[in-house]
């Protein structure tokens, strides 16, 4: 057959919704396109003229799985703006919940969303059937990124205590007490489950790629950093700011997602773009199983980005017990504090589990003027079509029958872990 | 989000139901009869109402959970801005067939059998009473008050220390946690039956000494002012 259209509606177990169209002509994927089907709720519109700080409290609205990111990103934005410099331990406070957020969203990705596909399953639901035991191990994980986030935030989806410069109330230190020792207890349930992902196969498939994260000298950088991009050969290394100003998003007709291009190329971020730039910064037992992978460097196979994620998992428990360890032998003590000068421009950059997320805004005497978020999964859709564009070259690929090939579809496209929902706000 | 964090509780929960579709977890096509159908988010666009409205056609019980689909939320504060038309071609350079209605609640669409309010929703009430829908019940939320609950996590009543709160009008069953994190209650879960709103946004004013406009934001935030004005005395 010369021509076939495939189109997959509502693609299960992703963020959000969304479909697939493309022809295949001749062998050849043209013309793939992600269709988001999600209704347009005009975030950055019901931002403006409103408080400063809704920035992050509405933000956080945006996601129900990745609502920590958005509340931080918002405040970060706030804090550039005004010239806050967030103090410990109210930056630690900060981070663990950081930490948390990675992983929770990580593991429930990686075992409910991703697994199924690398098993061959057709559904979760066959998939808890088979392997009990993981699955208990899996919701373990989960649970105690949720608990890192509830214990510090208050509250595990929509966080409470964030506030401009810090962090408002101190957590219980008994609670942190107990989740120190738990984040020891899994630890070696998330390496089990990394060796999981690591003994996998996964589909054969590549293309070179832009990859873009924040950089860190001092850690593997999640709540900090410049912005590490390398084109063709070279990295650079650029702040938040100008590297806005270097992208161009664009919004294809009747798209309620816009994309983003860096000098008219798409490019990818998540954990195999913070792979690829840090990997020498990844705490000691992440560190090992990365190695124990194999996995070459630069790496430009998006199905690696799962594994990437139960490495970050491993990582992110590792440095909530050091940083657990360092800030629970004394008394936390935190508070709100107060801003006079409430009237500037800022950017806030950060790690959402799925990648880079901005928020620049304009504020005016403490009222937004503006405000525009550019989300993980918004710039990571330009990639992942153009990867489907090409996405024939998987071996195999043209032997496959239609529903085969829709199975491999879906399956990149859950690799990249999108957040539909971010996409559009 | 909240249904999946009830952990193991979902897994054995699983066990007692057949699930006829949960895109989060499977990707079955879908039946031709629901028991009970849980509805989150709002409908926003034509294809989430056609969809909405054939899963009521399909469905003995409706239950709707979240602010999104029992109030409308966050998203409806552009309506009472007034200003869509304008704020969507901010946002976008190509308007068309991106739909801009005016925001509705779920029971705005189609009948609802029970709603579970909240953003997020508290997912141990949502078990209870999802519990009790499998036995056959339809559960009533006790028109109390967030103040009942508010004491027992926190020793300071916002409004008498001066600062914002409207817990006061707003339903109880969330457990109060933001006032136990020092944030105030910001009503996510809409009002309560039989309120007096003149008298919450007189403490609003005298007590926390905030302008009309910022009574205004804080009221609409989460969608459906007009049942805060229905829910009098």
């Amino acid at each position: 057959m010369n021509f076939m259209r495939i189109r997959i509606d509502h693609i299960a177990k992703i963020e959000g919704h969304a479909s697939f169209t493309a022809d295949i002509v001749r062998g050849d994927i043209k013309a793939a396109k992600i269709k988001i089907e999600e209704g347009a709720r005009l975030f950055e519109g019901i931002m403006r003229d409103r408080k400063d700080v809704e920035i992050a409290e509405l933000g956080s609205r945006i996601c129900g799985v990745c609502p920590v990111v958005h509340t931080f990103a918002g405040f970060k934005a706030l804090e550039d703006a005004y010239g806050i410099k967030v103090e410990e331990p109210a930056l630690s406070l900060r981070k663990l919940m950081m930490m948390g957020q990675i992983i929770n969203s990580h593991s429930l990705h990686l075992f409910f969303f991703s697994l199924s596909d690398l098993f061959g399953f057709k559904s979760d639901l066959e998939l808890i059937n088979a392997y009990p035991e993981k699955t208990h191990d899996a919701l373990k994980i989960r649970d105690i990124g949720n608990r890192l986030v509830e214990v510090i935030g208050g509250r595990a989806i929509h966080p409470l205590t964030p506030c401009l410069g810090g962090i408002r109330q101190a957590p219980d230190l008994e609670k942190l007490k107990k989740i120190s020792d738990d984040c020891k207890n899994i630890l070696p349930l998330a390496i089990k489950l990394g060796e999981l992902f690591i003994n996998l196969k996964y589909p054969d498939f590549s293309r070179k790629t832009t990859f873009v994260s924040l950089t860190n000298f001092d850690e593997y950088a999640v709540y900090d950093g410049k912005i590490n991009i390398n084109v063709g050969y070279s990295t650079s290394h650029i702040e938040p700011k100008e590297f806005l100003l270097r992208i161009k998003e664009f919004q294809a007709k009747d798209k309620v997602a816009k994309r983003t291009h860096f000098e008219d190329e798409s490019y990818m971020v998540g954990a195999l773009a913070r792979l690829n730039h840090n990997r020498d910064r990844l705490n000691l037992e992440a560190g090992k199983l990365l190695e124990k992978s194999g996995l070459k460097f630069p790496c430009y196979n998006p199905f690696y980005n799962i594994l990437a994620q139960a490495i970050e998992i491993i990582h992110c428990l590792e440095e909530s017990i050091k940083i657990l360890e360092r800030i629970i032998t004394q008394p936390i003590k935190v508070g709100e504090i107060s801003i006079a000068e409430r009237t500037d421009r800022g950017v806030g950059a950060i790690e959402a589990p799925r990648g880079t997320l901005f928020y620049d805004i304009k504020v005016k005497n403490g009222i937004t003027e503006s405000v525009n978020i550019i989300t993980p999964t918004a710039q990571n859709l330009a990639n992942l079509e153009d990867d489907l564009e090409e996405f024939e070259q998987l071996g195999g690929f043209k032997d496959l029958n239609a529903e085969q090939k829709a199975d491999k579809i879906k399956m990149l496209i859950r690799a990249y872990d999108p957040c539909v929902t971010c996409s559009v706000h | 989000m909240s249904i999946f964090d009830l952990g193991e509780r979902f897994l054995e929960f699983l066990t007692k139901v057949d699930i006829g579709d949960f895109q989060l977890i499977e990707g079955s096509p879908d039946v031709d009869k629901y028991d009970i159908a849980i509805v989150e988010g709002t409908p926003i666009t034509k294809e989430n109402k056609k969809r909405l409205k054939e899963v009521r056609k399909k469905s003995k019980i409706l239950v709707a959970i979240g602010a999104c689909a029992c109030l409308g939320g966050v998203q409806e504060i552009k309506d009472y801005r007034g200003d869509k038309k304008q704020l969507i071609r901010q946002i976008y350079p190509n308007i068309r067939g991106i739909d801009n209605p005016n925001i509705k609640a779920v029971k705005e669409i189609v009948k609802v059998d029970l709603e579970i309010p909240g953003c997020p929703i508290n997912k141990e009430e949502f078990f209870r009473l999802i519990n009790q829908v499998l036995e056959g019940k339809i559960p009533e939320i006790p028109q109390n008050p967030v103040c009942v609950e508010c004491p027992r996590r926190n020793k300071n009543c916002l409004i008498l220390l001066g600062k914002p709160c409207l817990g006061p009008i707003s339903l109880a069953g969330c457990g109060a946690p933001c006032p136990a994190s020092g944030f105030l209650c910001d009503g996510c879960r809409g009002s309560r039956k039989g309120i007096n709103l003149e008298a919450m946004k007189n403490a609003l004013k005298m007590k926390a000494r905030l302008s009309e406009e910022e009574i205004k934001n804080l009221l609409e935030r989460f969608g459906k002012l007009n049942e805060l004005y229905a829910n009098k005395n």
